[in-house]
């Protein structure tokens, strides 16, 4: 690597101001268009209504744009926040950060969370959220240097394309000598050339000498990020302890933390064991239930399976602290050292996969038919170099080799390329087509509803099997689940505000293993009150994992397990001691409906958010094709005759899938209806001006939003 | 005898991961368990056997995502 030169376009030099109670009380904002950096201020109304995290990003992405904004038009916000607690170094998963922005491929708010060291950076630094609007007239880097207060806007010449290289360069040449100190955003040359770009965040691995990374997946923010000729964000922070927050109450903070991090530690080793095998584990557990995605959701279960969990991986993961943030007992970002690609610009070369987790498994693997491990590390890491989704590029091959085996689509649609389920080269090849935006690979880059749109007009596939088949709610690929089972979790895809991703809802055990939620009553309530819940993470700056992946030994002796209540209340005593407000855990709840309801509303500012786009493929429900329904016949005729009362003794295969799918389809339909009835939704799934007033996001913008949508 | 939670527990012939959960009370809690580090779901509780002197963990709910 040659010396790099950087040239500065722009330097604002600031006081950083002395935290208070977890909050920096400003937001950093840069419009790339002009070479414009400003700071401004947090107000008390800010952090009443949207606390911090994705309620902040919200806030400045609704004031960034307007009701006619596209995602590549100049006003599209980038932001990225962490929390009021974000950044404490002892209490588990407080390394979070939330990106939104307007999306690529929903054309509606997007938003994702991601660790590593940013976010607490980024509000060390003095700034409790960052915008970048505009598009640089070149490729710009952005330094926030909170050591040096100073933010500069730099060309840098000679930077390399892939995420993987850029991300060590730039933590070398701004460390000073201390590595750690330093965090990376950046992207690839996949999120240039595709709608599905992602976002790697890196964090410091002292042990292995390297900047590893973890992603910003969902809905193509680094497609945002690559359009604004954004090559990459850094900050710089010092030490961090206990103080840095400077938090209301430290030694109650100090008191729940070591209280939190010693359950943590004492009860992974005998529950999931994340910190030593990540989420490997849900792989033969998802398979032995039927719960795993195979041949693009078709199936649930594949004996391939025990290949690509968690007994393979727990051998080839490089063992070690894996903590994306510092002092994180759960430790779960586990990477794979030493590993040779077989194809692709790092041939032959020796390189540090960062994963796989769960999600990167079954959507490059066995929801592609592969079930190779080092396949999918391969995968894993050239969508992380590249700057691709894993989850959407797992979701889009499979739907393409789903088409391609149906003869939806052909070798003269392909470029040549068999893409018959399992042909792992070939997938690898689609991979690398995307990232340079060449060949089939640009097309299927463009997202599934994409796709849809191409294989029906230029390529004249069924458009109605594509519809079925097409794994996509709202524009946003399926995250790695089977729901055909699970209504609840058919409702946990179907009205998550950004599209099909489990960080929302994941119902899918409580309901159909456990059995926790019979009625349709049940069912809303567990829809209204773990979306709920999981948005208060991302407002704080928190992960959701040690909440209920690790749980206490007398948990199961509580009224309501699934809650995980103990843990509710450390995290009500967590938020007390860092901002000194006094809170209930009824109150987490609450502070995440306000902020809920809010981008349920901002989509509908976006042309979206109305029941007409709370839909799902039919293969989310149910079976598509007979051969899916045969597959689990006995399931399925058990239905119709036990559940249904109907007599299906003369009836043929054909018949038994359309008169199940009336039955699927109409259930799903009365679970909305009662969803938005227990979230104070009209039946159009607007929040009724009610229940914006009760929440106290009844200003007036809101209610002009509603009140153009006939629902005031 | 076999582990149970760390509890000793009298192993017998023919014992499977099924017929212990049996005599263990909210027993219905628990969708998977490892045993000698190996998971096993409910769907292989029945057929899935336990030898003598093994160590059973019982996972608790999975709530995974």
């Amino acid at each position: 690597m040659t010396q790099l030169k950087p040239r500065e376009i722009k330097a604002l030099s600031y006081t950083r101001p002395t935290l208070e109670q977890g909050y920096a009380n400003q937001t950093l904002s840069i419009d790339l268009s002009g070479a414009a950096i400003s700071i401004k201020p947090v107000s008390e109304i800010m952090k009443e209504v949207f606390v911090g995290g994705k309620g902040f990003d919200l806030w400045l992405l609704w004031n960034a744009v307007t009701t006619e904004t596209k995602w590549n038009d100049p006003e599209n916000a980038i932001c990225i926040a962490s929390g009021p607690m974000g950044g404490t170094p002892g209490y588990p998963g407080s390394g979070k950060s939330i990106v939104t922005t307007i999306s690529p491929t929903t054309g509606s708010v997007m938003d994702s969370n991601v660790g590593g060291y940013f976010g607490p950076y980024l509000k060390f630094s003095g700034f409790d959220a960052l915008e970048v609007t505009g598009q640089g007239a070149d490729d710009t880097v952005i330094f926030i240097d909170g050591v040096g207060q100073e933010i500069k806007l730099l060309q840098i010449p000679g930077l390399p394309e892939d995420s993987y290289a850029l991300s060590q360069v730039l933590t070398d040449f701004f460390a000073e000598g201390k590595k750690q100190n330093i965090s990376v955003v950046s992207t690839g040359p996949g999120a240039k050339h595709s709608l599905i770009g992602c976002l790697n965040f890196t964090w410091y691995d002292v042990k292995r000498k390297r900047a590893r990374y973890k992603q910003a997946g969902r809905g193509g923010i680094g497609t945002v990020f690559a359009h604004k000729r954004l090559r990459a964000i850094v900050a710089r922070w010092d030490s961090v302890t206990m103080d840095t927050n400077n938090p209301a109450d430290k030694e109650a903070l100090t008191t729940v933390s070591k209280a939190y991090s010693k359950e943590i530690r004492d009860l992974d080793p005998k529950q999931n064991e994340m910190a030593r095998v990540g989420t490997t584990h849900l792989v033969p557990i998802m398979n032995d239930f039927d719960l795993l995605p195979t041949h693009n959701f078709r199936y649930g279960q594949h004996p391939g399976a025990n290949n690509i969990g968690r007994d393979v991986y727990q051998h080839l993961f490089d063992p070690g602290f894996d903590g994306c943030w510092r002092g994180c007992t759960v430790a779960c970002s586990h990477g794979v050292k030493d590993f040779v690609p077989m194809t692709g610009p790092y041939k032959g070369q020796t390189v540090f996969v960062d994963g796989p987790e769960y999600e990167t498994i079954a959507g490059c693997g066995s929801n592609i038919g592969v079930f190779d491990p080092f396949t999918i590390l391969e995968m894993n890491f050239y969508c992380d170099a590249y700057g691709l989704d894993t989850i959407s590029v797992g979701t889009g091959i499979a739907f393409v080799m789903e088409c391609f085996e149906l003869g939806l689509i052909t070798a003269s649609h392909t470029g040549g390329m068999d893409l018959s389920f399992g042909n792992r080269l070939k997938a690898l090849e689609l991979v690398h087509q995307m990232a340079a935006g060449e060949g089939f690979g640009a097309v299927v880059g463009q997202g599934i509803r994409r796709m849809k749109e191409v294989f029906e007009k230029e390529y004249g596939a069924d458009a109605a099997l594509l519809q079925d088949i097409g794994m996509e709610s709202k524009g946003l690929e399926f995250s790695e689940y089977m729901t055909k089972e699970s209504l609840a979790q058919q409702g946990g895809y179907g009205i998550a505000l950004k599209g099909p991703q489990h960080d929302e809802a994941w119902l899918i055990f409580l309901d159909m293993v456990h059995n926790y939620m019979p009625t349709f009553e049940q069912k809303a309530e567990a829809l209204h009150w773990f979306p709920m819940f999981r948005t208060w993470f991302g407002l704080c700056g928190l992960c959701k994992l040690p909440w209920n992946d690790i749980v206490p030994e007398d948990n199961k002796e509580t009224p309501e397990p699934a809650k995980v209540m103990k843990h509710i209340h450390w995290y009500a005593d967590y938020f007390n001691a860092v901002t000194g407000r006094k809170v209930t855990p009824d109150d987490l709840v609450q502070m995440s409906e306000a902020v809920y309801n809010f981008q349920r509303i901002f989509n509908l500012r976006m042309g979206y958010g109305r029941r007409e786009h709370d839909t799902l493929p039919y293969r989310a429900m149910g079976p598509v094709t007979v051969e899916e329904y045969e597959s689990r016949r006995e399931r399925y005729d058990k239905q119709l005759t036990e559940k249904y009362g109907v007599d299906i003794a003369d009836k043929e295969a054909p018949e038994k899938v359309a008169i199940l799918r009336g039955f699927r389809e109409q259930q799903y339909e009365e679970l909305k209806d009662a969803v938005y009835e227990r979230r104070g939704w009209n039946k159009d799934g607007i929040p009724t001006a009610d229940t914006v007033k009760r929440l106290g996001i009844d200003f007036p913008e809101v209610l002009e939003v509603l009140k153009a949508n006939g629902a005031s | 005898m076999i582990s149970v939670d760390g509890r000793q527990v009298p192993w017998h012939e023919g014992m499977t991961v099924g017929t212990l959960l049996a005599d263990i009370q909210d027993a219905h809690l628990y969708a998977v368990v490892r045993l000698n580090g190996k998971l096993v779901s409910r769907p292989n509780f029945q057929t899935t056997p336990i030898p003598d002197n093994a160590e059973v963990i019982l996972l608790p709910m999975i709530a995974g995502g």
